[in-house]
């Protein structure tokens, strides 16, 4: 399988940017073994697994300089499950072993941007499983490899696609990591050669990894299988009343101008009002990428404090609003089957004789699948149709997620993660009186300005509870 | 253009009265044809028609040009004051006669809104200027008619949307209703079925908007053809106009005339026939709900003393329309007429029909009368 570590860590295996290229004619003649020129360079192109065999062979290593970009991404389209290093054997795990200071983004020493970066690099691989990655993309080629495999074309475009999905994930950090010891090795040969122009671009490009790896970190926390997906999000009051209703509305327009503020399509599917204030319930439709990836952080129940505004007596209430949250699969053949024959359509009529009789722009549809209970109601698009439609796509999203709960509890691992997230848990509080505060009791992180936040910013109560609840496994180091 | 074929006389007695709304700036060019009918069978004279030019189609509002702006405040304001409106109606409308409740009208609202502003944003800027397709103006005073006239939601925005269609609508033209869609499903089933009826020509009668029609020529194969027939020069036109919109000028054709006049030359061929004739009680009229009894055209609503004129000239004509094995479905007020209508044609001498069946809609209503001819 390839998988061994290389024997001779003094093996480099590099990959020269555009922003280096130009920088290669110079520092060419420093490299050893580079004689062989004519031999042409089969290896580089296959796709066989043995990527590191290819790598002990010093043709392999001098082609690797010259060979196009084209041919480059080739080769990392394998799976490479060793370890990469610099041309003195530098890891990155050593990197961030050997503490070097981490200045600040302004401070030009290579040592620190390298040593964030490798950092970053930790974290990402923490954060996608890393070594679950490989394995599972192991087991898949071996599956794509099976000359029958097509035999089902279903389960053979599941597999190709969940193939190529990590193979992308893989690809992106190993090219990342790859760029970093180049850089590092660059800066090296640089000061050996005293050649402050090469010094100071590998210095910059450096500089301008520290940076996008902000983002990888951030990506790679909604590597979930299904976080890409636009989602549904459902708001239901607490027992109260009116008190809840409003709350509950609040909560569902903070949503709204979240949606909004990151620019996802939001769309009101159904909405039932309260009798004096409030929803009694309401569905939105966030449209986006990581819509589902972000939101899904929200489920719970949410807890408001304030003095109410319906109470005379100006006595201080203490009000709950549930949040569910439910991905829209984009891959048809993940949905779960939904037999025809379960479901009960109940669709608004105007009472009386209808007909030509009534003319009404209610089109209310109600879906009930008998065998679960699970419902789903639209009456916010023009037509019975569309709502029709949308109370399917509700109702789709919603037998999807139990059937992912439920493959989730068979495999034991994941019950903890999925009891934290439970509809029923406490998981964030809204404290209006006697002082003003919103605290996420997943994370303890708090702010002090409830208002901006009920206006829909949201954003680092997400990403606090996405990397906590990523970062906490600490048995699975990459 | 579009009414060049159409005849000059028709056999009828229609009286156009031609109302132009007074709205500012003269926007809209609404033509309200307050048509009297007094079943065709009655229907001897004869006056000549003027054809309708398409200056007289109304455009809707979500097809007009964003010529006009707005603040996102403006916008806010006239949202704010459209639902006071509301809020002051109640359920007043709903308890009078059966009419829409606030909900419905807040809904409505907001796809007014969606139909006119081209991209409304939730800015923090109140002062973000928006694209509108009518004047701020206009938008004031088509709400105020919504709820002080009572002039149907779908005639304001100038569309309805009726199952995966965009159907254009204008005074004087029948708002398809949400039952109606229940024919395109059962004519699915059957072309589904049969490669004959697929491929065959299919007649919708007293089309309307034209959504009938269109539906099915969507559902037909590449060699089936709808023609749809209504007597009201305006629907007509407002049919062509709906069926130019989806392309399908080569798979549905319209002619002006009543019933199945206009169909001589397919006697005897109709792979397919549906109607959604008037089928309200004369005596019924006058206690609609207003959006329908003050707005929609009589003609398409009156069935005559029982409701059942058009219905029986329909199905007398059907057996000699369509050709053995081609199917029927006749949208009906309910039990009684379904009934009758189910009685009239087994027990007829001349009964060509067969597999007679009646089918109830979404609230449980028996609807719809189809067939096969034998």
């Amino acid at each position: 399988m390839g998988s061994h570590l290389l024997k001779n860590p003094k093996i480099k295996r590099t990959l020269f940017t555009s922003t280096f290229r130009s920088s290669i004619s110079k520092s060419i003649h420093q490299i050893p073994h580079l004689t062989n020129h004519n031999s042409s360079d089969s290896r580089a192109s296959t796709s066989s697994l043995g990527t590191s065999q290819n790598t002990r062979n010093p043709r392999w290593i001098h082609q690797n300089y010259l060979v196009s970009s084209l041919k480059i991404r080739s080769f990392s389209s394998q799976v490479v499950t060793d370890e990469l290093q610099t041309t003195d054997g530098l890891t990155v795990d050593q990197i961030t072993a050997s503490q070097w200071p981490i200045l600040d983004e302004t401070e030009g020493d290579w040592r620190s941007h390298a040593s964030a970066v490798a950092q970053s690099i930790q974290l990402i691989k923490k954060r996608l499983q890393w070594k679950k990655l490989v394995m599972r993309l192991q087991m898949l080629t071996i599956e794509l490899n099976k000359p029958d495999l097509w035999d089902d074309p279903v389960h053979a475009g599941k597999i190709s696609r969940e193939h190529g999905s990590l193979m992308g994930k893989m690809k992106e950090v190993n090219g990342f990591e790859r760029e970093l010891l180049e850089h590092i090795d660059m800066v090296k040969l640089a000061k050996e050669e005293n050649d402050g122009e090469l010094e100071l671009e590998s210095l910059k490009a450096l500089f301008k990894m520290r940076r996008s790896a902000k983002e990888k970190e951030l990506k790679a926390m909604l590597a979930g299988a299904h976080d890409p997906c636009s989602c549904f999000i459902e708001v239901q009051p607490g027992a109260g009343g009116t008190e809840s209703m409003d709350w509950a509305s609040m909560v569902m327009n903070m949503y709204k101008s979240w949606g909004q503020r990151r620019g996802y399509g939001v769309t009101v599917v159904d909405e039932m009002a309260g009798e004096v204030a409030g929803i009694k319930r309401a569905t939105i439709k966030v449209d986006g990428e990581y819509a589902f990836g972000y939101a899904k952080a929200e489920v719970g129940t949410h807890r408001l404090v304030r003095i109410s505004p319906f109470d005379s007596g100006k006595r201080r209430h203490t009000s709950f609003a549930a949040v569910a949250v439910t991905p829209i699969l984009g891959d048809v053949s993940a949905q779960v089957q939904i037999n025809e024959s379960d479901l009960r359509i109940e669709r608004f009529r105007s009472g009386g004789a209808g007909g030509q009789h009534a003319n009404t722009t209610d089109s209310a549809v109600r879906i009930v699948h008998i065998p679960t209970g699970v419902t789903a109601t639209c009456q916010n698009e023009r037509s019975q149709h569309q709502n029709k439609a949308m109370a399917m796509a509700v109702l789709q999203s919603r037998l999807d997620q139990l059937e992912m709960v439920r493959q989730a509890q068979m495999n034991a691992q994941h019950t903890q993660s999925l009891t934290d997230n439970s509809w029923g848990n406490q998981i964030r509080s809204y404290v209006l009186h006697p002082y003003r505060m919103v605290k996420d009791l997943r994370t303890n992180y708090e702010v002090s300005d409830p208002d901006s936040v009920l206006d829909g910013d949201l954003d680092d109560f997400i990403l606090s509870y996405l990397s906590a609840s990523m970062d906490k496994d600490e048995d699975d180091v990459c | 253009m579009i009414l060049s074929g159409f005849p000059r006389f028709i056999r009828c007695r229609v009286s156009p009265l031609s109302q132009n709304l007074k709205q500012p700036n003269n926007y809209l060019q609404t033509l309200s044809h307050s048509t009297h009918h007094h079943g065709i069978v009655s229907c001897l004279s004869t006056i000549p028609s003027k054809p309708i030019s398409s200056s007289q189609l109304q455009i809707p509002l979500f097809l007009r040009e964003p010529i006009y702006s707005a603040t996102v405040s403006d916008l806010e304001k006239w949202k704010n004051w459209a639902k006071t409106l509301v809020y002051s109606v109640g359920s007043k409308f709903l308890e009078t006669d059966n009419g829409p409740e606030v909900n419905t009208l807040y809904r409505e609202i907001q796809w007014l809104l969606e139909d006119v502003v081209v991209e409304e944003q939730r800015v923090s800027t109140e002062e973000k200027v928006v694209k509108l397709r009518t004047e701020m103006d206009q938008l004031y005073f088509l709400w105020k008619q919504r709820i002080e006239k009572r002039r149907p939601f779908q005639y304001i925005v100038g569309c309805e949307h009726w199952r995966d269609l965009i159907l254009c609508v204008q005074e004087g033209v029948l708002i398809p209703r949400p039952e109606t869609a229940k024919i395109v499903e059962l004519v699915q089933e059957v072309v589904a079925k049969d490669k004959g009826l697929r491929e065959g020509l299919w007649a919708d009668l007293g089309t309307g908007s034209g959504a009938l029609a269109i539906a099915i020529g969507k559902v037909l194969g590449t060699q089936g053809k709808v023609i749809a027939t209504d007597l009201s020069p305006i629907a007509a036109s407002v049919a062509e106009f709906n069926v130019k919109r989806y392309d399908l000028q080569d798979k549905v054709e319209i002619r002006q005339g009543s019933w199945l006049e206009p169909l001589e030359d397919a006697k005897g061929k109709l792979a397919g026939l549906v109607s959604n004739p008037p089928y309200i009680p004369s005596d019924q009229i006058l206690g609609l709900q207003a959006e329908v009894g003050k707005h929609e055209p009589r003609l398409a609503l009156d069935g005559g003393e029982n409701g059942m004129d058009d219905l029986l000239h329909l199905c007398e004509g059907a057996a000699s329309m369509l050709k053995p094995g081609g199917f029927y479905a006749f949208e009906t007020n309910g039990e009684k007429q379904s009934k009758f209508l189910v009685n009239f044609m087994m027990n007829h001498p001349k009964s060509m029909f067969q597999d007679v069946r009646i089918l109830a809609d979404f609230a449980g209503i028996e609807r719809f009368v189809t067939g096969f001819c034998q």
